[in-house]
């Protein structure tokens, strides 16, 4: 009897360690298994634009060092791409025609992750288990895309760009309003998308009416449409002010060099411009591709992220962006966190966009 | 090349048309069509197509016809065209006169000053002006505003004339080279003869020379005026920024929404089958010209005996006109780009901009991708221009000699792509690529992909040029040739080739600039191991990195130009040896 009560307590014992091993095992394994997939992968395909993320020497930078904390040898091979939306359009067709992704990563902004939901091009993964830290969490901001199709990394915050040797002091715009000023008529330009606006323009910001009514009278003061990436444009002079942009990273990038831009937020609010990154499903390096993913939340890859394209994730501790956003904050203005999720969240997004498009395409200087 | 032409079956009959000659004019046409169906597929979807999301519509072809923006797009573009193209006829035809019919000395460096152009990016060249002819911080507006006292700038380079003249700087050497072969290869009896009857020199250009030369001058405005219409660079960088838009921008802002999701291509397979129909009113009118061609057959076995006019002191005028040329459309860009590929940011040239000159960004290069895009470049110059030229010849030949019908088929086809505006037809390339030929022929993602479009796109210069001389080319040679018993192919190779030798070395080069300089097509199809020189250039520009992107542009500049000078000068050799 008591040899039976032996081997019962010595098996349940064992069961009890060869469970807790397993366990242990099988808990280590996404993230060893990528390690180990990306070793046999050899080459990590990048493509975005030029001037997204550093372009070519910023995924070099971003490869490097995950080569040294995963322990790999990963070779990367940037190609220079189109837009974020055509990037992702892009690779829901070769999805489609069953040709392998241009890039084994995607990094983007949030309505292409909202296009890809619709078009199923990215492989849903279970980034917690693979992220070198937990995301701080804020309210109303899930850094996850519905069925974790794609993770954010950065942020960037929506503004006014000036040429800061041309705009000084008090001309510095504080509200949107100061832009409408008669002393910028035809010296001041807007981008072809609206970007800014459309945002502004959703319910429980500063409505549709307002943005409409403003954009109509802006419309009447700009003297052209520029790109968000056309920046000497303003460093030349040409235009002295871009209302609103896409972002202000570019303007921290820029300052660098010397060139005289600033980037300044208006006191009604900003929007927060989510970047997100995730991995098509016919990636042809998918280990690799989620290890960036991965990579990109370190505290050195957050700031390689900064040094090369001005943005950082706002949530983190040490984020730069952090405090553009507190700023505003602080000033009582309104933030909108532009994420798939709200987009999703949204009816006549796509139609406000277009008529405010077609204002400042159409306006009254227009010819 | 044995079978590629086949000679009059018998004297003053009608020509006999060889099947493999048949074959080889069709082989593009084949393309051109699947293209232009793709295209129309294309126009009836919205959504992403190949996938489920794409829905079939009319509305592509409704947005377009009802909206009256449209119109004034339509309008501004009619505007720029007209006027781009009467620019550069203005400055490249006189010149074309000066270098082929004239004492004119330095030959050699004409046509590299007028090659030159197409190494260089248009997008400069509009950026040029912009700090020349903007209203708020152009050189000229500033130095009329201190002398004058206006309260702002007179001069608007931002309107479609304004933008006409830029873009008739940059098709000026277009101009040049499509007239330069007809004023070569034209026979000066006639001028002789008018002088011996005391004929002035305006009478005799007036009455002679530019009669003669009519077919080619045709042939360059209908040209000319279709890049007017499709052209992108100069219009993105002037006009879309001012808001003054032309049917590309038009287009760009479809194709790149940026923010407000899919990008609509289905428009812009509505607008080109509407420039199907503008392509079949120019190609009828090309048609009429040719049904004349007999009348400007100026190469006879009777005599080519080609003369020069001596300019004399009026030499010196001619070099004026064409420095100040070249001094505005070329050395101002080009200054441009070597100081924006030193300099920290753009901004106007400053003392303080100057003292901050350095190399910095050729140090910051990816050159691992500029050797990728210069690699595929290579393939694209070497490959294209060699099968442009054997189709176009084919081609050329059976619409200028045969009476068959097939002749009004093939010149539209072969008109058709440059008509269209290159994006389609790259649209076309894609479509046919991913959800046609799969993996049957792998041709997405390669640089042969690219190959084909540059292929169609580049026929109708290249039938345009060698259409023009052959048309001065009496038919009497090759029947002589034929009584002489030579075969097809001896024929070919020793009496039309020679006396065509200076048109097919001109649609070689030309073709193989086109082809290096070719951007839309290029950024459209490049997808990883498929990127081209410009498309580098283009992904530095277009992200902002304009600094790079005028030394990846500096750097290539100073590499080919060494080249293009020895091209021509082995070129005028060869031409000497023929004349």
């Amino acid at each position: 009897m008591i040899g039976h009560v032996r081997v019962i307590v010595v098996s349940v014992i064992s069961m009890t360690l060869l469970f807790a091993e397993t366990s242990r095992a099988a808990s280590a394994t996404p993230l060893a298994q990528l390690i180990e997939g990306a070793k046999k992968e050899g080459t990590l395909r990048g493509q975005w634009s030029q001037n997204s993320f550093g372009g070519s020497q910023g995924l070099a930078e971003l490869v490097a060092g995950m080569n040294k904390k995963y322990g790999l040898n990963l070779k990367p091979h940037f190609t220079p791409g189109p837009d974020m939306q055509r990037i992702m359009l892009r690779l829901a067709q070769e999805a489609a025609a069953g040709q392998p992704a241009s890039t084994d990563v995607y990094m983007g902004n949030s309505q292409a992750i909202f296009d890809a939901m619709k078009a199923n091009v990215l492989k849903p993964t279970e980034w917690a288990s693979i992220l070198p830290r937990k995301i701080p969490s804020e309210q109303g901001f899930d850094p996850v895309a519905p069925e974790g199709v794609a993770v954010a990394f950065a942020t960037t915050v929506v503004g006014i760009l000036y040429n800061s040797d041309l705009v000084k002091g008090k001309d510095i715009p504080r509200r949107l309003e100061d832009v409408l000023n008669p002393k910028w008529k035809g010296k001041i330009a807007s981008t072809p998308y609206a970007a800014g606006f459309r945002e502004l323009a959703m319910p429980g910001f500063l409505g549709r009416e307002y943005v409409i009514d403003f954009t109509k009278k802006l419309s009447r003061q700009i003297g052209g449409l520029l790109r968000c990436g056309e920046a000497e444009r303003f460093t030349s002079g040409e235009f002295l002010m871009l209302v609103l942009t896409c972002g202000g990273n570019d303007v921290n990038v820029l300052q660098s060099t010397g060139a005289p831009v600033a980037h300044t937020v208006v006191e009604e609010g900003t929007v927060l411009h989510i970047r997100y990154a995730g991995v098509p499903k016919h990636s042809q390096s998918p280990n690799a591709g989620a290890l960036l993913t991965a990579y990109l939340h370190t505290p050195e890859a957050q700031a390689m992220l900064w040094r090369d394209d001005g943005m950082d994730l706002h949530v983190y501790p040490e984020s730069k962006m952090k405090k553009d956003v507190e700023k505003v904050r602080a000033a009582g203005g309104k933030i909108a966190l532009n994420t798939p999720q709200w987009l999703a969240s949204l009816k006549g997004y796509s139609e406000t966009q277009k008529e405010l498009e077609k204002i400042l395409r159409e306006g009254s200087g227009s010819k | 090349m044995q079978a590629v032409l086949r000679l009059p079956a018998r004297l003053g009959g009608r020509f006999h048309i060889s099947p493999v000659l048949l074959s080889l004019s069709l082989a593009p046409m084949t393309v051109i069509f699947v293209l232009v169906t793709v295209m129309f597929w294309v126009s009836f979807q919205r959504g992403i197509f190949g996938t489920a999301t794409a829905i079939y519509t009319f509305e592509n072809y409704r947005e377009l016809l009802t909206d009256p923006f449209v119109l004034r797009v339509l309008k501004n573009t009619l505007i720029f065209a007209i006027s781009s193209t009467l620019f550069a006829l203005f400055i490249g035809l006189p010149i074309a006169w000066l270098a082929e019919r004239t004492t004119l000395p330095g030959k050699t460096l004409i046509y590299t000053i007028m090659t030159l152009g197409l190494l260089i990016p248009g997008i400069y060249t509009a950026m040029g002006w912009t700090l020349i002819a903007n209203p708020r911080i152009g050189i000229l507006n500033r130095w009329l505003v201190d002398l004058f006292g206006f309260e702002s700038g007179p001069i608007n380079i931002a309107t479609p004339i304004g933008m006409g003249f830029v873009q008739g700087l940059s098709l000026a050497s277009l101009a040049f080279i499509l007239t330069a072969q007809m004023f070569r290869a034209m026979n000066p009896s006639l001028e002789e003869a008018a002088k011996v009857h005391g004929m002035g020199f305006g009478g005799i250009l007036r009455r002679i020379t530019l009669p003669l030369a009519m077919p080619g001058i045709l042939a360059a405005v209908i040209y000319i005026v279709t890049i007017g219409v499709a052209t992108f660079d100069i219009p993105a960088i002037l006009g879309l920024g001012n808001r003054v838009y032309m049917l590309s921008t038009f287009i760009y802002l479809k194709v790149h929404p940026q923010g407000s999701g899919l990008p609509e291509y289905g428009i812009t397979g509505a607008v080109g089958a509407f420039m199907i129909i503008i392509a079949g009113l120019l190609t009828t009118w090309y048609g009429q010209v040719l049904r004349q061609g007999h009348r400007f057959e100026v190469v006879t076995g009777k005599g080519y005996r080609p003369a020069l006019i001596p300019l004399g002191g009026w030499a010196i005028a001619g070099w004026c006109f064409i420095g100040f040329y070249a001094l505005i459309s070329k050395v101002l860009p080009l200054l441009l780009i070597a100081y924006a590929a030193m300099t920290p940011y753009f901004a106007p040239p400053s003392a303080a901009m100057m003292s901050r000159l350095s190399f910095v960004h050729f140090y910051g290069m990816d050159w691992d991708l500029v050797v990728r895009g210069l690699k595929n470049t290579i393939i694209l110059v070497s490959v294209v221009p060699l099968v442009v030229v054997l189709f176009a010849f084919c081609i050329s030949w059976l619409v200028v000699r045969s009476r068959r019908r097939v002749r009004y088929l093939l010149e539209f086809g072969a008109f058709l792509p440059h008509a269209l505006p290159e994006v389609i037809l790259a649209v076309g390339a894609l479509m046919l690529a991913l959800f046609v030929l799969g993996d049957l022929l792998p041709l997405y993602g390669s640089v042969w992909l690219i190959a084909m479009v540059y292929v169609v796109a580049r026929l109708a210069f290249a039938t345009r040029a060698i259409n023009g001389s052959l048309l001065q080319i009496h038919k009497e040679l090759e029947e002589a040739a034929f009584v002489a018993g030579l075969s097809n192919f001896r024929t070919a190779w020793r009496i039309l080739f020679p006396l065509l030798r200076p048109a097919i070395l001109s649609v070689w080069i030309w073709t193989a600039l086109l082809v290096y300089r070719e951007l839309t097509v290029a950024v459209f199809l490049g997808v990883q191991d498929n990127i081209t020189l410009p498309a580098v250039v283009w992904s530095y520009w277009y992200s902002g990195g304009i600094n790079k992107a005028s030394a990846v542009t500096l750097v290539m500049t100073l590499v080919l130009t060494p080249l293009i000078l020895v091209f021509w000068w082995f070129g005028r050799r060869s031409q000497v040896s023929v004349n």
